[in-house]
């Protein structure tokens, strides 16, 4: 049946893009790729809910499965939360589809068959506004929508043919530890300034001090392995909106700057006064870090 | 021979990026690069051709600025670079981009693996690797963070966001490859004098016949806005410390 059809390997993301769905008016159907799944997901008001049955476990087998699908229904619009699976499911659809896709959109609408939507460009410093017509797939981050319940959908199982050339050989949960940097209220950021992994120290000294969280640049988790990668910020990593960020030694490149806009305040320390963060502050020290981190610990710890 | 074709684009460097007081975006005075983990992947497929005892081809798709990269890519250990040349390239949207990757892959014989990168610095729209894969009707992974190779099998790791999975494929397949996939290190002088002698093959948009028509129409540009106070503080160290304590108190943040 025409309508927009939602995926997200996330039940959460599929409530939101549901609820979207529905306020453009249009039949609004979930797909998934399990019973359990499907259960997860039935409470959000979706017309139906699709379970595309063949026999893999990697949801990205299904690529040519769901355009297939999509096509014979007459779906009218494909979204997709934006994550690595998503992604990745979403473009081999529209591969399939041979569709327009946009990915990764900060704000959508579709009106008679037109999606219109922003995105960000260049890691993060330009908002580009782009029009689709006709069937296509659209990428969307988590929280773009309020989710909502509904009356339980009706679950509907579809045999499919999965791509098996790709075998899953594997699979190791990543544990995730500490808080969750998105809803923290104060962040302490560590750059690739810092040396050593035992200057990390200097970032929880203050971080205790404030009752913060730690977060990092891209190169601290994943060159350098010093943090779990869900402690970095930017376009590929966290979003965080705390009451207060202090970076030390982040040169503060788009990328970065990206996931940190929303914070209320945003304090700097970097040696180099030239450095893009100063552009992106409210308050900058230009000092060398092992110097001003520790006085302001002790001057913060005085004071609180 | 055993080919590993990686796919690079040349990108306007972010950093040149002139914002208007309108907030318009002026990119007539940026400088190209090849796109950031786009150099990860090169040196990537260096190593992989190496391990399939075979060669590795760069291939990119660009308006005819995109020369400018064709030296760097083959400093970076590639043998050979192929360019597909065309003004086109300046609109292109993911299926364009894709179909015209794939029209020059379908030309060589012998492709083992096509390797991408994560997302290009410009778009960061990561589609690439997938629609290659519907394209080509080859297996596609993307996330990958380590490869193996064993024979014409390879296993790769995958990061994702709450597991790292293990996969693998026979091959001819397509992959994308994060950052940490390995380094991309320097070209040395010697490497930069080699490269000048490298085969390069050209595309005109003629050759590789497909309809370079975007199914996406961009309809406006504007900068982000960042209002921020880019209050630097001055003084000696102990008093650029006093008055960030007394900033964060007034503005009530700590
Ligand atoms: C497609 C794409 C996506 C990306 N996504 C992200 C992302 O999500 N998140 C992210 O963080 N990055 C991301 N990046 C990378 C980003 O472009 C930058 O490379 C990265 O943010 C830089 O990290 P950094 O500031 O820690 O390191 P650098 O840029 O190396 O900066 C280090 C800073 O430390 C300063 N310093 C050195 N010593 C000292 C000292 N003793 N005291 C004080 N300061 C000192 C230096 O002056 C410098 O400013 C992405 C890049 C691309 C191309």
């Amino acid at each position: 049946m025409a309508g927009i059809y939602v995926y997200s390997d996330q039940s959460r993301i599929t409530a939101e893009l549901i609820s979207f769905a529905r306020q453009t008016g249009a039949a609004a159907f979930a797909l998934c790729f399990s019973i359990e799944q499907a259960k997860a997901i039935k409470d959000f008001g979706a017309d139906k809910v699709y379970v595309l049955q063949g026999g893999s476990p990697l949801v990205e087998n299904y690529g040519r499965a769901v355009a297939d699908f999509l096509k014979s229904q007459g779906a009218d619009l494909f979204l997709v939360g934006a994550t690595a699976r998503g992604r990745d499911i979403a473009s081999r659809v529209a591969g399939h589809s041979d569709c327009g896709m946009v990915s990764d959109v900060s704000s959508v609408s579709w009106t008679e068959g037109r999606v219109s939507c922003e995105r960000l460009m260049y890691g993060g410093a330009v908002i580009q506004e782009e029009l689709l017509s006709g069937f296509c797939v659209v990428s969307i981050p988590a929280g773009k929508f309020e989710a909502e319940t509904g009356e339980s959908s009706e679950i509907v199982v579809v045999e499919v043919e999965a791509d098996n050339r790709v075998i899953l050989v594997d699979t190791a949960p990543i544990v995730r530890e500490g808080a969750d940097l998105s809803a923290a209220d104060k962040v302490i950021c560590v750059g690739l300034g810092i040396e050593k992994e035992e200057d990390l120290q200097l970032a929880k000294d203050l971080a205790d001090v404030l009752g913060a969280e730690i977060g990092c640049t891209r190169g601290i988790s994943e060159e350098r392995h010093w943090l779990p990668v869900e402690k970095y910020i930017g376009i590929s990593g966290a979003a965080i909106k705390p009451q207060l960020y202090i970076s030390m030694g982040v040169s503060g490149q788009v990328q970065h700057v990206v996931g940190i806009r929303e914070s209320k305040i945003i304090v700097a320390v970097d040696t180099n006064e030239k450095a893009p963060i100063f552009r992106a502050a409210d308050y900058g020290i230009v000092g060398d870090l092992y110097e001003i981190i520790p006085l302001l610990t002790r001057a913060l710890k005085k004071d609180l | 021979m055993s080919k590993t074709i990686v796919c690079y684009k040349w990108v306007k460097d972010e950093a040149d990026i002139k914002v208007n007081p309108d907030l318009s975006v002026d990119l007539s005075k940026a400088k190209g690069k090849i796109s950031d983990y786009d150099k990860n992947a090169i040196e990537a497929a260096v190593q992989a051709a190496r391990l399939l005892a075979g060669k590795s081809i760069g291939l990119t798709f660009g308006t005819p600025k995109t020369k400018q990269s064709l030296k760097d890519a083959l400093s970076r250990g590639l043998e050979e670079v192929c360019w597909i040349n065309t003004e086109a390239a300046a609109e292109a949207d993911g299926i364009v981009t894709s179909k015209a990757l794939a029209a020059a892959i379908k030309k060589m014989d012998d492709v083992s693996l096509v390797i991408c990168a994560e997302g290009a610095s410009d778009t960061y729209a990561r589609q690439t690797a997938p629609r290659l894969g519907a394209l080509l009707q080859w297996p596609v992974i993307t996330s990958v963070s380590k490869i193996q190779i064993n024979g014409d099998i390879l296993s790769a790791s995958r990061k994702l966001d709450d597991c790292i999975e293990t996969v693998k494929v026979k091959l001819p397949a397509v992959i994308a490859v994060l950052p940490e996939i390995c380094n991309a290190p320097i070209p040395g002088l010697k490497a930069v004098m080699a490269a000048g002698k490298k085969p390069i093959a050209e595309y005109q948009a003629g050759d590789i016949g497909i309809d370079f028509t975007s199914k996406s129409q961009v309809s406006g540009l504007k900068a982000y806005a960042m209002n921020r106070k880019n209050i630097i503080l001055e003084g000696d160290t102990s008093e650029k410390i006093a008055s960030l304590v007394a900033a964060l108190k007034k503005e009530g943040v700590l």
